[in-house]
């Protein structure tokens, strides 16, 4: 198939990799052009602009970092859209944006899938990403043999802006799990009982999760090292609650959640991994 | 003075009232011409008509958007305010939109104060609200005598956006106070007390504030016909809470009570008074 790749960053790179791996023909555009140069080594063609990669594609598929980048580049692929053309976003961004692009998208004639991903960029370049798509059965089926070079576990969830919202929901349930592993935690070392023992008698019960096996050892071994940037889950959680705010809807839990996410930036660990909560908590009770 | 005022709404007719009642020429715009009805002013065709007539123009709207369009868009106060004339915006909108439209104004030589102002619809009908003024002290000082008529106590806070500030941090305080009222209400009457007396023994004691006499109150006779729509907290909860993600602070209390007036919301109470936080309470 051919396929038009916009956004070349941490995600992108690895899984327009993936399409090329898979057999497809990939034509790259990012606004840094050097980021395109691994690509074009490994057989993917230039684009001059986000028009230029839509044209003669079947398939276009964007993974940038915010709603506004995502509206700008969809502007330039309805532009050089032919007939039939699917575009899919992959970034994460609110619901209600993904649902407008998707107008704009339909009003010049192309499909819309919002499809973002989970597993980080060591699922990216495994091509085991989670992918949660959101449109029409008939473009979420055009785009199926692509999704299947980049991910695992591809659940087409429903119409338009559903995949948004699926990612919305995945972030509160992480979001949440980190902070719980990290209250765990620290409630067991002021307690003066060893950490890395509560993990193991854990793990068997029904508090376990890949979260408590994963991100709980990482802590465990204070590797902040990202992983998933914190400053990328407080933007995601914002969009959950931004999203909350609009509908009204009680969240207290993702509230005083992302309330330590906000505190994480501000105080110079939103370049560290997500995990790094645990030092806030940390700070805040004397546990340093 | 030629005074000009956009926004005549439950706080902004009762303000342009004072003005004009201390003997200034009043011009007004409105969406819809009728909120102007019996008001002896001059009816403008729009905001940039209006501009071009007043020295000093007094904004009281909703929304950031609103407030932006008011005054920079199509036909807006910036294509007609002369020169060293000042717009005086007393909606209460983000710090941040507030610094934007200060410096488009700027541009043009137009000053701008940004001057929310705490005291509802009473305390503009009885003008003793508490105004808190973003902008030079300069420009202030020109247009206080103004202020003086709507308000008991202005109060200036520093450069454009600071009064937004000032105000965002009154509405946390505010409203985590009814909540805080609420739940005192909450538990009292699940444990078969009087909330009436409740209210009465506090009073005198370290937990008196003027939320708990007048929301308390409201709560008490179960009054939740609106002095403040809840709608309008709910509206500026956003912005706090957007300020302080933007600064990096984390706001515990403040994003859990945000979460208690979503709730407000989904039941369909945002019209009616915020004291309605009982009833979210009273619905689990």
């Amino acid at each position: 198939m051919k396929i038009g790749f916009i956004g070349l960053g941490i995600m992108g790179r690895p899984m327009a990799l993936n399409l090329i791996k898979g057999g497809h023909s990939v034509t790259v555009w990012a606004r840094r052009t050097e980021s395109m140069q691994p690509l074009l080594k490994a057989g993917a063609l230039a684009a001059a602009s986000p028009a230029d990669a839509a044209r003669g594609s079947e398939l276009v598929i964007s993974m940038v970092a915010d709603a506004p980048d995502v509206a700008e580049v969809m502007r330039g692929v309805a532009a050089g859209a032919a007939p039939g053309l699917v575009a899919v976003d992959m970034s994460t961004i609110a619901p209600a944006a993904a649902r407008r692009i998707g107008e704009d998208l339909a009003a010049a004639g192309v499909d819309f899938l919002d499809a973002p991903v989970s597993g980080g960029e060591v699922g990216a370049i495994a091509g085991t990403l989670s992918i949660m798509v959101g449109g029409s059965e008939a473009a979420f089926a055009r785009a199926k043999p692509a999704f299947e070079c980049m991910g695992k576990n591809v659940v087409h969830v429903g119409a338009a802006g559903a995949g948004q919202v699926t990612k919305a929901a995945n972030q509160i349930v992480t979001g949440m799990g980190v902070l719980a592993v990290a209250e765990a935690y620290a409630f067991a070392a002021k307690n003066g009982v060893d950490r890395s023992k509560v993990r193991e008698a854990l793990m068997g019960g029904f508090a376990y999760s890949k979260i408590l096996e994963n991100h709980g050892q990482r802590m465990l071994d204070r590797n902040f090292k990202p992983g998933f940037k914190s400053w990328m889950h407080e933007k995601d959680l914002n969009i959950v609650m931004q999203t909350a705010h609009e509908l009204g809807l009680c969240l207290p839990g993702s509230a005083a959640t992302a309330q330590m996410f906000n505190a994480m930036v501000g105080s110079g660990l939103g370049e560290e991994d997500s995990i790094a909560v645990l030092k806030l908590l940390e700070r805040l009770s004397g546990q340093e | 003075m030629k005074v000009g005022f956009i926004g005549l709404g439950v706080m902004g007719r009762p303000m342009a009232g004072h003005i004009q009642r201390a003997g200034h020429e009043l011009f007004v715009w409105a969406r819809r011409p009728a909120s102007a009805d019996g008001l002896a002013a001059t009816f403008c065709a729009t905001p940039a008509e209006l501009g071009r007539q007043c020295e000093v123009v007094f904004t009281v709207i909703t929304s950031s958007d609103d407030v932006k369009h008011v005054a920079l868009g199509e036909n807006g106060l910036i294509e007609g305010m002369a020169p060293g004339s000042v717009l005086v915006d007393c909606s209460t909108i983000a710090p941040e939109a507030a610094r934007n439209i200060a410096a488009r104004l700027g541009e043009k030589g137009i000053a701008m104060l940004d001057a929310p102002v705490s005291g509802g619809a009473q305390g503009a009908i009885d003008a003793t609200l508490a105004i808190m003024a973003g902008g030079e002290a300069a420009v202030l000082e020109r247009v206080r005598p103004l202020l003086d008529c709507l308000g008991k106590r202005v109060v200036h806070v520093g450069p454009n956006g600071a009064g937004q500030v000032a105000k965002a941090c009154n509405q946390m305080i505010m409203v985590a106070a009814i909540q805080a009222v609420a739940e005192a209400m909450r538990l009292a009457a699940a444990s078969g007390v009087d909330c009436a007396r409740v209210k009465q023994a506090l009073a005198g004691g370290s937990a008196a504030s003027r939320v708990l006499d007048v929301m308390g109150e409201r709560m008490v006779r179960r009054d939740f016909s609106a002095g403040i729509e809840a709608r309008l907290h709910h509206k500026d909860y956003g912005l706090v809470l957007e300020a302080a993600r933007k600064c990096g602070v984390a706001m515990p209390l403040t994003a859990v009570v945000a979460q208690q007036l979503n709730a407000l919301m989904a039941q369909g109470w945002g019209r009616d008074d915020t004291a309605s936080l009982l009833r979210v309470l009273e619905g689990q």
